[in-house]
C-alpha cells in the first residue's frame, strides 16, 4: 500500500512536466506519422518523367508509365529539374521521352527513349527493367497499328486505338502473378510498421531518459525523508518501479489507441498484444530504474538516455528491419530486447500468430525484464541505505 | 575581447567536464554513424534472387532462361534453382527468392500457335519490389512475341484479308520493337545511407547544444554569477557575446569533429571542404541563435530544457533527420525547408549527389535567414530575461 501511495506520488510529479508530455503523447505520434507516411510510399520504385510534347504517342507513353503500379511516378517540366529530384535520393530513375518521338515512330524510325540513371547504370537495373518493360508494351501497340496501316487502307491513329483495345482485351502472351503467402515475414509497410517500432523505441528510451527523475528525486532528499518515516527501502524501491511501469504501460497504451484509430493499425490477436506490451514495459521499467541509479546527474540520464535509446533501437530493427542488413549485424542486433520485441510484432501484424506462436519471445523479454529489473532494484536499493 | 573570450574558455570548460555534453556532442553521432555504416555498407543498388522452373522445355522457354540470366541483368538478378513450382512457392514464401518464373508446360508451342498460356510469377508479400521486377522482366520479353501477334490481329481488324494471316505473322516476326530505352548516366552519384546519415545524426547531436546553452544560463542566474559578472567592469553584451561564443565553439567543434571522423574512418561524403565548413559555421550560429530565443523564452531552468528539448527533437523530425527525406512524399520534402538543418541535408544531399560547391548558396542563406530570425526575436524578448 506504501508502495502505491508512493508510486501515485511519483506519477503525479512526472506527468505535471509539460515537456515529459511531449515525450511521451506528441512526438511518438509525430514520428509514427513520419515513419509511416514514408515508409509507405517506400514499397513502388520513383520514377521521373519529363514528358516531352503533348503529342498522341508521347502522351500516351507517359500516361502508361503512370499508370503502372511498379512505379510512383512524379512528372517534371524540364530535365534538369528531373536530375536535381534524382540527386537528391527522390527518383531511382528519369524518363526523358524526346520531343520527336511521334513524328520518329510514325515515320517508321526506331527511337531510343533515354532513361537517366544515378551512378553506374549496372546499380539500376530494377527502374530500368519496369521501365523497359512500359516502353516495350507500348512499342508493341505502335509496331501494330504501323504494321496494320501497311497493310491495310485504315490510318494510324484508327489502327492504334484498335491495337491498343486488343492489347487489353484480348492478351496473347499474358504475365500473371501469384502471391504465395499471405502472412509476411516482416512488418507490413507504412503505419503497421511505424506504431509497432516506435512503440518500443518510445517506451524503452523516454524509460531510461525518465532515469533522470530518480536521481532529482535522491539530489533533492526525498528518498532520504522518506526513510526517516516508517517506510521500508523495498517500498521505495518497489514505488519508483510501480511508477515506472505505469508510464511505461500508458505511453503503450496510448500509441496502440492512436494507432488503431488514426492509422488503422490492427494489432494482432488482443491477448497476445496486451502480453506483449505489458512485457515490455516491465523490460522499459528495469532500464529505467538502471539508468537512474548509472547516471550520476538527471543531466547525464536525458541527455544520453535518448542517444542510447535510439542506439539500441536501430540495433534492434525500430528504425530498419533486420532482414535487409547482414547477418552479422542481425545476431548482433538480438543482444538487445529490442528485436526480440519487434519479432514478437512482426509475428504479431504480419502472421496472425497469437500467445502460443509468441510465447517464445515473450519468455526471452521475461528474462530481459528479470534481469533488468533484478540489478536496477538492488542498485537503487543500495544506493537507498549508503548514505 | 579578452573578456569575452574568458567567459567563452569558462563556459566551454564546464560543459566538456560534464560527460553527457562529451558523449551528445561527439561520442553519440560517431556511434550512430557506426551502426548505419555497418548496418549498410556501400549497398546502394537492388538486387534478388529468382529461380525459373521450366516446365516446357521449349526453344521460347529456353530463350527466357537465357534473358534472365544475361549478364545485363547480373547485377539485379541472382539465377538459383527450384525443383518445381512447389519448391519455388517455398523458396518465395520464406525468403530464400525474391520471386521465381514457372513456365507451363507447352508455352513454346502455344506461343507459336498464338494461343495464350501465360507465364506465372510467383511473389511474396514481404518483397513487393522484387515482384514487380520480375512481372516487369517477364512483360520485357513477352513484349517482342506480343507484338508479333498484335500486329497480325490488329491487320485483321483493319481489314486485311484473315486468308493472308501466315504470310502476315511472317512478315510481322521479321520486325522489331520501335521503341527502346537507352540507359545514360546522368551526371549524379547515388546517395548512399552514410553519406545522408552520418550529417543527419552530426546535426541532430549537435542541436543539444541549445538546451547545454540555455540550461547553463539558468544555472549561473540561480546560482548568482551572472550578477556578480554584471557587477564586474564589462557590459551585459560582452557577457551575452561570451557565452555566444561558447555554444557557437561547441556546436562548430561536434559538426566539425563528426564531418571529419565519418570521412575519414566510414568514408563519407559530407562535400567540398569550404562549402561545408561555410555550412558547419552557418549551423552554428543558427544553434547561437536558437539558444538565445530558449533562453529569453523560459523562464526557469526546468522549462528551458523542455523549450530545447522541444525545439531540438520539432526540428530533427521535420527536417528529415531521422527518416531519409528524400524517400518521403513532396509535403514532409516542403515541410523539412522550413527547417535549417532540413536546408543543410538539402546541400548536402546535394553534395553527395555530386552537384558542385554553387550547391551551398540557398541553404547557406536560408540557414542563416532562420539564425537571424530567432536571433532577432531573441532580441525583442530580452527583457523577459531582464525583468526575471
Amino acid at each position: 500500500m506504501t508502495a502505491l501511495a508512493l508510486a501515485v506520488a511519483e506519477l503525479k510529479r512526472v506527468t505535471r512536466d509539460r515537456t515529459f508530455m511531449f515525450f511521451i503523447v506528441l512526438l511518438p505520434i509525430l514520428v509514427i506519422l513520419l515513419v509511416g507516411v514514408t515508409t509507405s510510399s517506400s514499397s513502388n520504385i520513383r520514377i521521373g518523367l519529363v514528358p516531352g510534347q503533348s503529342t498522341p504517342l508521347a502522351t500516351q507513353l507517359g500516361n502508361d508509365l503512370q499508370a503502372d503500379p511498379a512505379f510512383t511516378t512524379v512528372r517534371y517540366s524540364t530535365r534538369a529539374k528531373g536530375v536535381d529530384a534524382l540527386r537528391r535520393g527522390e527518383l531511382q530513375a528519369v524518363v526523358v521521352i524526346p520531343t520527336t518521338l511521334d513524328a520518329d515512330l510514325q515515320s517508321g524510325r526506331t527511337t531510343q527513349i533515354p532513361v537517366l540513371v544515378s551512378g553506374a547504370i549496372e546499380n539500376n537495373q530494377a527502374a530500368v527493367t519496369g521501365i523497359s518493360s512500359v516502353v516495350a508494351r507500348h512499342g508493341a501497340t505502335v509496331q501494330a497499328a504501323l504494321f496494320a496501316t501497311t497493310h491495310t487502307s485504315r490510318a494510324f491513329a484508327e489502327n492504334l486505338v484498335t491495337a491498343r483495345t486488343l492489347q487489353r482485351e484480348a492478351p496473347v502472351v499474358a504475365v500473371r502473378t501469384e502471391v504465395v503467402n499471405s502472412k509476411g515475414v516482416v512488418l507490413p509497410v507504412g503505419y503497421s510498421y511505424s506504431a509497432p517500432t516506435m512503440l518500443v523505441l518510445f517506451v524503452f528510451l523516454n524509460a531510461v531518459a525518465g532515469g533522470a527523475a530518480i536521481i532529482q528525486t535522491r539530489k533533492y532528499g526525498v528518498f532520504a525523508r522518506a526513510l526517516a518515516a516508517p517506510i521500508r527501502p523495498r517500498d521505495l524501491v518497489l514505488g519508483e518501479g510501480l511508477c515506472y511501469f505505469a508510464l511505461a504501460l500508458i505511453q503503450s497504451v496510448l500509441i496502440v489507441v492512436v494507432g488503431a484509430v488514426m492509422f488503422d493499425v490492427s494489432w494482432g490477436d488482443p491477448a497476445a498484444a496486451v502480453a506483449l506490451v505489458g512485457m515490455w514495459a516491465l523490460v522499459g521499467t528495469g532500464a529505467g530504474i538502471l539508468s537512474g541509479t548509472l547516471f550520476r546527474t538527471p543531466e547525464q540520464a536525458g541527455a544520453i538516455g535518448p542517444a542510447v535509446g535510439i542506439a539500441f533501437a536501430m540495433l534492434g530493427g525500430c528504425m530498419w528491419p533486420l532482414e535487409i542488413v547482414p547477418q552479422s549485424v542481425r545476431l548482433a542486433g538480438h543482444a538487445f530486447p529490442h528485436a526480440w520485441a519487434v519479432d514478437a510484432w512482426t509475428n504479431l501484424l504480419s502472421r496472425g500468430g497469437g500467445l502460443a506462436e509468441i510465447g517464445g519471445y515473450l519468455g526471452i523479454l521475461a528474462a530481459y525484464a528479470v534481469g533488468l529489473l533484478a540489478i536496477a532494484s538492488l542498485r537503487l536499493r543500495r544506493s537507498l541505505v549508503t548514505p | 575581447m579578452s573578456a569575452v573570450l574568458a567567459i567563452a574558455i569558462k563556459d566551454l570548460r564546464q560543459r566538456l567536464r560534464d560527460r553527457s555534453a562529451i558523449v551528445l556532442g561527439f561520442v553519440a553521432p560517431l556511434a550512430v554513424a557506426w551502426l548505419i555504416s555497418m548496418a549498410f555498407g556501400s549497398a546502394a543498388s537492388f538486387h534478388t534472387n529468382v529461380a525459373v522452373v521450366d516446365l516446357d522445355r521449349g526453344q521460347v522457354a529456353a530463350g527466357f532462361t537465357t534473358f534472365v540470366k544475361s549478364p545485363e541483368l547480373a547485377k539485379l538478378l541472382t539465377v538459383t534453382s527450384a525443383v518445381n513450382a512447389e519448391d519455388a512457392k517455398a523458396k518465395v514464401a520464406k525468403g530464400d527468392l525474391g520471386a521465381a518464373f514457372v513456365i507451363p508446360a507447352g508455352y513454346s508451342d502455344a506461343v507459336t500457335s498464338g494461343n495464350n498460356r501465360p507465364i506465372t510469377v510467383l511473389t511474396s508479400v514481404d518483397a513487393s519490389i522484387a515482384g514487380q521486377v520480375a512481372r516487369s522482366l517477364a512483360q520485357s520479353f513477352t513484349a517482342q512475341i506480343e507484338a508479333v501477334q498484335l500486329s497480325v490481329n490488329a491487320a485483321v481488324s483493319a481489314g486485311a484479308p484473315a486468308a493472308s494471316v501466315g504470310q502476315l505473322a511472317a512478315e510481322a516476326a521479321a520486325l522489331r520493337l520501335p521503341e527502346q530505352t537507352i540507359t545514360q548516366p546522368a551526371g549524379t552519384k547515388t546517395l548512399t545511407a552514410i553519406n545522408y546519415y552520418a550529417p543527419a545524426m552530426g546535426i541532430f547531436f549537435s542541436f543539444f547544444a541549445i538546451g547545454f546553452g540555455a540550461r547553463g544560463f539558468f544555472l549561473e542566474r540561480n546560482g548568482g554569477t551572472l550578477d556578480r559578472l554584471a557587477a564586474a567592469p564589462i557590459g551585459p553584451g560582452t557577457i551575452l557575446m561570451g557565452k555566444s561564443l561558447a555554444t557557437f565553439v561547441y556546436g562548430a567543434a561536434s559538426l566539425s569533429t563528426v564531418a571529419l571522423f565519418t570521412s575519414l574512418i566510414f568514408g563519407a561524403y559530407w562535400g567540398p571542404p569550404l562549402a561545408v565548413i561555410a555550412l558547419i559555421v552557418a549551423l552554428a550560429l543558427t544553434i547561437v541563435g536558437m539558444t538565445a530565443l530558449v533562453i529569453t523564452a523560459a523562464r526557469t531552468e526546468r522549462q528551458s530544457e523542455g523549450f530545447a528539448s522541444m525545439l531540438t527533437f520539432g526540428l530533427v523530425l521535420l527536417g528529415g533527420n531521422f527518416i531519409f527525406v528524400g524517400g518521403a512524399p513532396e509535403m514532409v520534402r516542403t515541410l523539412a525547408l522550413f527547417t535549417p538543418n532540413g536546408w543543410a541535408l538539402r546541400a548536402l544531399t546535394d553534395f553527395s549527389g555530386g552537384a558542385d560547391w554553387t550547391a551551398v548558396t540557398t541553404p547557406l542563406i536560408a540557414i542563416l535567414a532562420f539564425g537571424l530570425g530567432t536571433g532577432v526575436i531573441a532580441f525583442a524578448l530580452r527583457r523577459r530575461v531582464v525583468n526575471q
